[in-house]
């Protein structure tokens, strides 16, 4: 009996060090969610981008927040006579935030993959309401900066610098 | 039994040492100052380091926090998070292939964060080799030459520019079809093959020493000269060119003439090829309109300012963002206006606006590519390795280019606006990547609002365009004699006529060139 013990003994010892250490990355750990006032930027009619608040259940982690932040932001303003700035097809890729303040948001949708046709405006517009969005919901973010399928990008439409994490601007809000 | 207790327990302490000393998580850092175990993994292929055990290693801290962990080695700072495959230093990227992972609260990374991280901070380069498992950090080899080369076709002419790191022996060659550029020292290329979507140049080739730049037809050739701060060579190939197979001789560096004044003029025509920026609602392109009114704006500025105009692309062809500011880098522009035209979500939008770059759009990286296209005589007096001096130097001309660019965007927004007759809009900021890195005064026009239609329709009229570019060409005129005035190189108008009999015309005084001057320069003198 003594001896099948050792022999037990011996191989729980042999099996415990060659047992792979287990993971646990800090990624969604705890999906909770809570509900929110996020306060969203729409364009306005005189062209400068305008606050609407609204309730959304969001996760309590930083990334699946921010995401859904800007899921919302993309599904366009209440008052329906607003359009929509970003093409329809967009999509919001993930979204994340670094120590040093640094949010990062990655966007997708085949019109920003094959190029997004139009004028400096607009893009202005679409990309500071992004980043009016973010900075406002998250106030431990300093700066955004926008990546296009996750990869760094020069602009959503040929303008716009977003290849650097801009931060916002109250001359475009009103 | 007994007998073989003694043997059984000897093999399966032998079969744990064996399967211990195969399990993959010990590597060997490979450091200067010797050798050191760090612990690793692999997860889904990819080797990972413990970030700690490699920061100590180099005399860095690592700090975690809320979101995420800090990395500090001497005074470089970069940062990364466990579910982003992106790390940041300063405003620059460190990508990895995979987000790095906490194992037991311990974080571990890819070796290229520390690649990224150590290249910026500390000149020094990070190599794995997965057969020895040896991670090693040791300084930058500089030995071989680094090589980039851009294409810009600028008026027929592909200006094919060669930039290296440091100063190479060289020789070209002609052969059919092709040039091929062959360096002294061993070269370290950022390709192996990079096709141009140009009209001349197919595509670059490089093997061994050897640079091979493939044209696209048996009658591309050119002239070829060297520019020193950086040491670039220079390529300017067209069609219908004849020369000789064999070697080229080397010809002198076509340097321009520093006048002070507005002399070059580099105007950019929004979009083109496959971007055509913003479409009308009657299916107007925005590249088509912009092109239009920027041939006639060139022809109108040449002919009254006198001005050698550059324009950045004279067909419908693609040029890129960072390609159009080197351009008018290049060529020592005095001023730069991309010109464009505007789209809005909001019906009935419309009017002139006039943009310039906003005050902290302008960076590190724009500074270093700016150095590289436009080696000024200013900045080839700097002494080299004055770094410090050299990006104070740069802050204070880009506030002194930002000054200047908001008074060009007034003068055109004040033309603009007798045009449309809209006067709300007005002058602006935003970082426009076009007006990243210009070291000249730069504006953005945007016209009017392609996506208004009857802004469209005036837009695609030849009545309209005429009146844009009268008003665009007054500007600039008035624009450069205000500058000319503000420095000097015009007197001042006197203040008011004494008497009738004693009033003078206002006389422009420009400084005679050089005897060097070249074909471009000489047009200066005629200002």
């Amino acid at each position: 009996m003594r001896k099948t013990a050792v022999v037990v003994l011996l191989l729980a010892l042999v099996a415990g060090a060659c047992k792979k250490k287990q993971l646990s990355t800090n990624l969604n750990v705890e999906n909770k969610v809570a509900v929110r006032s996020v306060t969203l930027y729409f364009e306005a009619p005189d062209m400068l981008l305008a606050a609407e608040t609204r309730n959304v259940a969001l996760p309590e982690n930083h990334a699946g927040a921010m995401s859904a932040v800007v899921r919302e932001l993309f599904k366009g303003s209440a008052n329906t006579s607003i359009p929509r700035i970003f093409p329809g097809d967009t999509v919001v890729r993930g979204a994340y935030l670094l120590p040093d303040g640094t949010a990062f948001v990655d966007l997708g949708g085949a019109t920003l993959t094959n190029g997004w046709g139009t004028g400096s405006h607009e893009e202005l517009m679409a990309t500071y309401s992004v980043v009016q969005t973010i900075t406002t919901n998250f106030p431990e973010t300093k700066r955004v900066r926008i990546l296009i399928n996750g990869t760094p990008a020069e602009t959503l439409a040929g303008h716009i610098n977003i290849g650097r994490a801009l931060t916002p601007n109250a001359a475009y809000v009103r | 039994m007994k007998r073989f207790l003694p043997l059984l327990i000897l093999a399966l302490l032998a079969a744990a040492s064996i399967l211990l000393a195969q399990s993959p998580n010990q590597a060997t850092l490979r450091l200067p100052a010797g050798d050191k175990p760090v612990s690793m993994t692999t997860q889904n292929g990819q080797p990972y380091f413990a970030a700690d055990e490699v920061v100590t290693a180099l005399g860095g801290t690592i700090a975690r926090d809320a979101n995420g962990f800090r990395v500090t080695v001497g005074t470089s700072v970069a940062a990364f998070a466990p579910d982003s495959r992106f790390g940041v230093i300063r405003d620059d990227l460190i990508e990895m292939p995979a987000p790095p992972v906490v194992i037991d609260g311990k974080p571990y990374v890819n070796w290229q964060f520390f690649q990224g991280f150590l290249s910026r901070a500390s000149d020094q380069e990070v190599l794995w080799d997965g057969s020895t498992r040896v991670l090693t950090i040791r300084p930058q080899q500089h030995n071989a030459v680094g090589v980039q080369v851009s294409v810009a076709n600028i008026q027929g002419i592909s200006k094919t520019v060669i930039t290296l790191t440091a100063p190479t022996d060289y020789q070209i060659i002609k052969e059919q079809g092709a040039y091929t550029v062959r360096f002294k020292a061993p070269i370290r290329a950022p390709f192996v093959e990079q096709a141009f979507e140009d009209a001349n140049v197919a595509k670059v080739v490089f093997a061994g020493n050897d640079l091979k730049i493939v044209l696209t037809a048996e009658d591309v050739a050119g002239d070829a000269y060297k520019l020193d701060n950086p040491f670039r060579i220079i390529l300017d190939l067209r069609k219908g060119a004849v020369a000789p197979l064999g070697v080229v001789p080397p010809s002198g560096p076509q340097k321009p003439v520093d006048l002070p004044g507005i002399h070059t003029i580099v105007i950019d025509p929004g979009h083109g090829g496959k971007e055509v920026g913003a479409i009308g609602p009657g299916g107007l392109m925005e590249k088509d309109a912009t092109l239009a009114v920027c041939r006639k704006l060139a022809d109108a500025l040449s002919n009254k300012l006198k001005a050698r105009v550059v324009l950045t692309r004279t067909d419908d062809s693609v040029v890129s963002l960072d390609q159009r500011t080197a351009i008018a880098n290049q060529y020592h522009a005095d001023l730069f206006l991309s010109v464009h035209m505007n789209a809005a979500i909001v019906k009935g939008a419309k009017g002139s606006e006039t943009y310039f770059l906003s005050a902290d759009a302008s960076d590190e990286l724009a500074k270093k590519a700016a150095e590289t296209e436009n080696a000024s005589a200013k900045a080839a007096q700097q002494p080299a390795g004055a770094s410090d001096l050299k990006l104070i130097l740069w802050d204070l001309a880009q506030q002194e280019y930002l000054s200047e660019s908001s008074q060009l965007a007034k003068s055109i927004q004040v033309e603009l606006n007798g045009v449309t007759g809209v006067t709300g809009r007005g002058v602006k900021q935003a970082p426009f990547k076009v007006l990243v890195g210009a070291t000249m005064p730069a504006a953005l026009v945007e016209v009017a609002f392609i996506t208004n239609p009857e802004e469209e329709a005036k837009i695609n009229s030849a009545e309209f365009q005429n009146v844009v570019v009268d008003a665009l060409t007054r500007a600039v005129e008035k624009y450069k004699t205000e500058y000319e005035t503000r420095i000097g190189v015009i007197q001042p108008a006197p203040a008011a006529p004494v008497a009738p009999a004693t009033t003078t015309t206002p006389k422009a005084t420009t400084t005679t060139a050089p005897a060097t001057t070249t074909t471009a320069a000489a047009t200066r003198t005629g200002t």
